[in-house]
């Protein structure tokens, strides 16, 4: 125990005392906590008087655009500043004259009114996320519609109150709300993938480094190799979950001192139920662990660090299908792929998480997923111990993980 | 403390590289474990440390089964390396700990060793930083922080020029002073003949001389003399002896370097015999005595052909 408690001390301290990790955990901690802070500091600014919209959201300044409307449609083009106020319209006379002020970026986009029912839309770049286009096409078939519905002795402006009539509704939530969940859901699940794929390489490469530089052989003889594998993978997980907890508690810490001025705006990623949290702490500690042992293995399987990539293959991929396996479980939460996968110790660290968060899961279910991924953990660990105790001495060309399991069972 | 290895076989794949080693040591001498590369020094030394398994035999200490994490074992291994880029203190201190030492005493014993080795002025540096003989010394100073009550080091002077060989030297000899067990393999003879009061040459995973090393001079040096005649070449020597002397003598090898030739005396005669041969011949003796092997003369007799290492270990 002494043993593993020096291998953990000094790994942990070779994370603490590696500049850059500092430096990263800084930077990340403080980039979380603007991500929150910064936000909520403008619209407290905004509330303590200055310039906001009826609908409480600040007022922007109104996108140029430009129209040809030689039919007339929208009273060649003046119509416009009533029906959409949002937008600066200039109205040209020729459609080389829009051109050159869209070519020229004087407006956002030019539209070349056709017909009642037909226009081009003529943009320099077409934008992914504009709907410029879309509320101009809904203006222009309202129009229509108006048009259309008084040429035949229709009350146009009744049937628009007709057809605009809310509907008085209420959603009760006897379970849980996926779409409020989806996106802490989403965040833990993400974090805890980059968590594995980081450390995880972090912790490979510690492992190989010390049959690298041929330190190994004194290390195996000077401490038991279950002492020295268990504190080298466990000093990664430590410096991992810490690195997450700072980051993820910087973000909490600007949420909680900013609540009052924000309000429920980010609740969808804060408001994280205390069910989801105990989940997400045992099936993502032991889940990491359980990959960090795995990359700790194949850190002892081969000699050379620029080998670990090639030899990590296989358990990235492991992780992008656990990734993967959430993200449909943010679907499809309550199907029975995800209620098997669940239960499968690769898988269930993300599974069990969406189940809790989105989906409908027992104690029981927990409890026994729980046990197994635990078990599963300390198995990879023994075997690690194993693997790097016999890959001590053998260099050159990576050693399959079949052939390891072989050669153990020769043993 | 008394250790002994009894008859340690060990097979890689299908080859079996030890054949039944056997050799014993007590506290207070140093043990050479000689040999040819490949001869299976190495894996003899690492199965000691429990680097690797035995297929069979064993090795006990005091009579009981000798387990390497139950004592203060200071082993410097053939395969050297360390933390590059930890400082020097810091992974001294750490090994003086996993060796079981606490940390204040891992830390006065690595400041001692740094002293005595004459590096202190490196202890804050990182390792990749010092030269290729310090860094050595680091090595060295991390097999002894721990004050090893056994002290194994697998070819310690590989790589070390002249000065830190003498200090390695030095060292090694305190050591032994102070009581500890030491076994050692080398290539340089010199420095074996120097500490070691008794060798085992390995050839072929084969032990093929142990023993005490001045009795193996006295038995290797029994009924030979050496003779060495101005202005004749050892060649020119050994050819006269087998054509003029060949019935009380034989040549049984040369020292080129020296021009000298050994020379066995035929049962029943003496060096009484030979020494009036040389007068009747009137020759201008340079040498003539007893013969004293060198280590490495008996090395490369025990260990097949003379290779460019021994030779270099002759001309050193």
């Amino acid at each position: 125990m002494r043993q593993f408690i020096n291998v953990l001390k000094f790994e942990l301290g070779s994370y603490f005392k590696n500049k850059s990790f500092v430096v990263v955990t800084i930077l990340l901690m403080i980039a979380a906590f603007a991500a929150v802070a910064v936000p909520a500091v403008m619209m407290g600014k905004d509330k303590n008087g200055e310039t906001q919209t009826e609908a409480g959201m600040p007022e922007e300044d109104n996108t140029a655009m430009a129209i040809l409307d030689e039919q007339g449609i929208f009273s060649e083009g003046k119509e416009l500043a009533d029906l959409l106020p949002m937008y600066e319209w200039t109205v040209c006379d020729s459609e080389d004259e829009l051109r050159d002020l869209v070519r020229e970026e004087s407006v956002e986009a030019g539209v070349v009114v056709t017909g009642p029912t037909s226009y081009q839309y003529i943009v320099e770049n077409n934008e992914m996320f504009s709907n410029t286009q879309t509320v101009f096409e809904q203006v222009l078939a309202a129009k229509y519609r108006e048009a259309a519905l008084n040429e035949q002795g229709i009350d146009a402006a009744a049937v628009e109150a007709i057809y605009n009539t809310p509907m008085q509704s209420e959603l009760i939530i006897q379970g849980k709300d996926s779409q409020n969940n989806f996106w802490y859901t989403y965040v833990l699940t993400f974090v805890l993938y980059m968590l594995i794929l980081f450390y995880g390489q972090m912790i490979a490469v510690s492992v190989t480094t010390e049959k690298s530089n041929r330190a190994i052989e004194i290390l195996v003889t000077s401490v038991n190799s279950n002492s020295l594998i268990f504190g080298k993978v466990l000093a990664g997980a430590l410096a991992g979950v810490l690195q997450v907890v700072l980051i993820l508690g910087s973000a909490f810490a600007a949420y909680e001192t900013f609540k009052s001025r924000i309000g429920e705006m980010l609740a969808f990623l804060f408001d994280v139920p205390v069910l989801v949290w105990v989940v997400f702490a045992l099936f993502g500690t032991f889940g990491y662990l359980l990959y960090a042992f795995c990359f700790g293995m194949l850190g002892a399987l081969v000699s050379k660090t620029e080998d670990i990539s090639k030899s990590a293959t296989p358990v990235t991929l492991l992780c992008v299908v656990s990734l993967l396996v959430a993200v449909y479980g943010m679907y499809f939460s309550d199907s029975l792929i995800m209620k098997v996968l669940s239960f499968v110790p690769f898988t269930s660290t993300n599974a069990m998480l969406v189940r809790a968060a989105m989906g409908t899961v027992d104690i029981w279910e927990i409890a026994v997923s729980g046990v197994i991924l635990i078990a599963a953990c300390a198995v990879a660990g023994v075997l690690t111990a194993k693997i790097f105790r016999m890959g001590t001495l053998m260099y050159g060309n990576p050693i399959k993980f079949r052939n390891a399991l072989k050669m153990l069972k020769q043993q | 403390m008394k250790l002994e290895v009894k008859n340690l076989t060990k097979t890689f794949g299908e080859k079996e590289v030890l054949h039944g080693i056997s050799f014993s040591i007590e506290s207070g001498k140093a043990l050479g474990l000689l040999g040819r590369n490949g001869a299976g020094k190495t894996t003899t030394i690492r199965i000691l440390m429990d680097v690797f398994r035995a297929n069979s035999g064993e090795i006990l200490l005091d009579g009981s089964k000798f387990v390497p994490s139950r004592h203060r074992i200071g082993y410097l291994p053939e395969e050297r390396g360390l933390y590059p880029k930890k400082t020097v203190s810091e992974q001294i201190i750490y090994l003086g700990m996993l060796r079981g030492l606490s940390q204040k005493t891992a830390k006065e014993n690595m400041k001692k060793w740094l002293k005595r080795l004459g590096v202190e002025e490196y202890e804050n540096r990182k390792l990749e930083t010092l030269s290729k003989g310090n860094q050595q010394k680091v090595q060295l100073a991390q097999t002894l922080v721990c004050d090893p009550e056994i002290v194994i080091l697998d070819e310690p002077f590989s790589g070390l020029d002249p000065v830190n060989s003498q200090i390695l030297k030095d060292v090694v000899n305190e050591q032994i002073a102070q009581g500890k067990l030491v076994i050692f393999s080398s290539h340089q003879m010199s420095y074996v003949e120097e500490f070691c009061e008794d060798v085992v040459i390995i050839n072929h995973g084969e032990i093929v001389l142990d023993g005490e090393l001045k009795e193996i001079k006295r038995s290797y040096g029994q009924n030979r003399l050496v003779l060495g005649v101005i202005g004749q070449t050892a060649e020119e020597l050994a050819e006269m002896v087998r054509r003029e002397w060949n019935t009380i003598v034989r040549p049984a090898g040369v020292r080129k370097l020296q021009d000298e030739v050994i020379l066995e005396l035929l049962p029943g005669h003496t060096a009484q015999e030979v020494l009036h041969r040389i007068a009747e011949k009137e020759m201008d003796v340079e040498l003539f005595g007893k013969y004293e092997p060198s280590l490495t003369e008996i090395f490369v007799d025990c260990a097949g052909d003379e290779t460019q290492e021994t030779q270099e270990d002759r001309e050193a």
